[in-house]
């Protein structure tokens, strides 16, 4: 018997929107594990992302998520198309974004920002277990297991990406999980194994991962398929070693004594 | 010692308390939140009360809430009694007047929450009702103490309304600022001074209670 081709899925992306003297104007289709979205700042990467979570309304757009999972025909949900005027909110839409400043619930030590959302108190038995296997793996990957008691004024900025990245995938398989720059300032071995750890959890639970950074190592530890952006536009798509050659080679040079 | 008008100072405070709160903790984030001309407008109103002498609400509310207005016929229908010179009116005197004191922190408050934490509970999954009461709430709970102390001891200290819409019925709208009134009235200085230090000592532990509140570290 054929084995069936797994399970898939992908974001049509299509967005048209001025915010102050910037105007954005892409179209773009997320079908990779992992895509990058490489730009300098200021280049509207993080108004993307605002909008297809919901947070930020487009002037013009429209996104689209679609998922097959053979042998049942593919599904299709809009989260915006202006041109009917559908748009989704953004707590609907199972979209998940680790933003910039990873904005911890203040008032909730790590653990119970970790387990905002998650149902534990309500399981017994077996679910329970199964719960509290899942949030020991997502603290374990984090690399937070020893700051479960602390608040968040009481950590480092490193430590608060890793409880905001961890908050984020312990509520679950999402349609997509978008990462703006949250290995700034983190150190690079760590860095490279957060993010190899963090690839075997997304194909496991067959989450699509949109990154967004200027960070061209962290591109290559990811071997992410790479949308190349400058002010507003798409100017490139491909894999990272052929999109960033230059900025590759620019980088090697200067490590050159 | 008057112990029916501290009795009743104190029933009138809590019951304004609760109510107003009821009322303002919704509106105030409706101000905070609000985009449109109405927001201002609204927000206007509430500050009323601050600006206007206490007693031009006292004699509108005597008004509209005596047999001369139809609002007041219908009230008088509808309990069974006029509400003026009643408990239940200086209830509804004191709403109005304090309601800036609640609404003021209240919008302070909320405003001075940035809205990345409700967009952050919200992509978790968290319906704007859920985030409400699991993170904006509790994050404006030095604003909700500030609101409460507030309307409680300006109730306990209000005069001019009471003196308009209840009068002075000992047991029934003869709180302590009024008793004091007549204390003073009766020549019995030592009775006004015991009075009086009474409603220092209400004013003081409250304003305590609002400035000794500590807030989130990270909103400092």
């Amino acid at each position: 018997m054929p084995s069936l081709p797994g399970p898939t899925t992908r974001h049509e992306v299509s967005i048209q929107h001025r915010a102050g003297p910037l105007a954005l104007d892409v179209q773009f289709t997320l079908d990779a594990p992992w895509t990058a979205l490489f730009a300098p700042s200021g280049a509207g990467k993080t108004t993307i992302l605002r909008v297809i979570a919901g947070l930020d309304h487009p002037d013009q757009g429209r996104i689209v998520f679609q998922s097959t999972r053979p042998p049942q025909p593919a599904t299709e949900v809009v989260y915006v198309d202006k041109a009917s005027g559908i748009s989704v909110s953004s707590h609907q839409r199972a979209v998940r974004l680790v933003a910039q400043r990873p904005a911890l619930f203040p008032h909730l030590n790590v653990l119970k920002n970790v387990t905002y959302r998650l149902p534990s108190t309500i399981m017994i038995g077996e679910a329970r277990s199964t719960t509290e296997q899942h949030l020991e793996s997502v603290l374990r990957l984090c690399r937070i297991t020893h700051l479960t008691g602390k608040m968040p004024s009481q950590l480092s900025g490193g430590e608060r990406q890793r409880v905001a990245l961890a908050r984020t995938i312990a509520v679950g398989p999402s349609r997509l999980l978008m990462l703006d720059e949250p290995f700034t300032g983190l150190e690079s071995d760590l860095r490279d194994d957060l993010i190899r750890d963090l690839k075997v959890w997304c194909s496991r639970t067959g989450t699509p991962v949109l990154l967004v950074t200027h960070d061209i190592g962290e591109v290559f530890a990811a071997q992410a398929h790479v949308l190349k952006m400058a002010s507003g536009r798409i100017t490139a798509s491909g894999p990272a070693t052929e999109v960033l050659a230059d900025e590759r080679t620019r980088l090697v040079q200067r490590l050159q004594p | 010692m008057d112990f029916q008008a501290i009795w009743l100072t104190l029933r009138l405070a809590a019951t304004t308390t609760i109510l107003l709160l009821v009322v303002a903790i919704p509106l105030a984030w409706w101000i905070s939140n609000g985009q449109s001309a109405a927001r201002s407008v609204v927000q206007a109103v509430t500050a009323l009360p601050l600006v206007l002498p206490p007693t031009v609400i006292g004699f509108y509310l005597l008004v509209g809430l005596g047999p001369l207005t139809v609002s007041g016929r219908a009230i008088i229908r509808l309990v069974g009694h006029p509400l003026a010179f009643s408990f239940a009116g200086l209830v509804v005197g004191s709403v109005l007047y304090s309601v800036p004191f609640a609404i003021m922190p209240l919008v302070a408050g909320f405003q001075s929450i940035g809205p990345e934490y409700v967009e952050a509970a919200s992509l978790l999954g968290a319906s704007p009702a859920r985030s409400f009461f699991d993170i904006t709430l509790p994050l404006a709970r030095p604003a909700v103490l500030s609101a409460t102390v507030l309307v409680f001891l300006h109730t306990v200290g209000e005069f001019g309304v009471v003196l308009m819409l209840g009068g002075n019925i000992p047991g029934s709208t003869q709180t302590l600022s009024i008793s004091l009134f007549d204390q003073v009235q009766d020549g019995n200085y030592t009775a006004a001074n015991h009075t009086a230090l009474l409603l220092i000592g209400f004013a003081i532990v409250g304003l305590v209670l609002v400035y000794a509140r500590r807030p989130w570290r990270h909103l400092a």
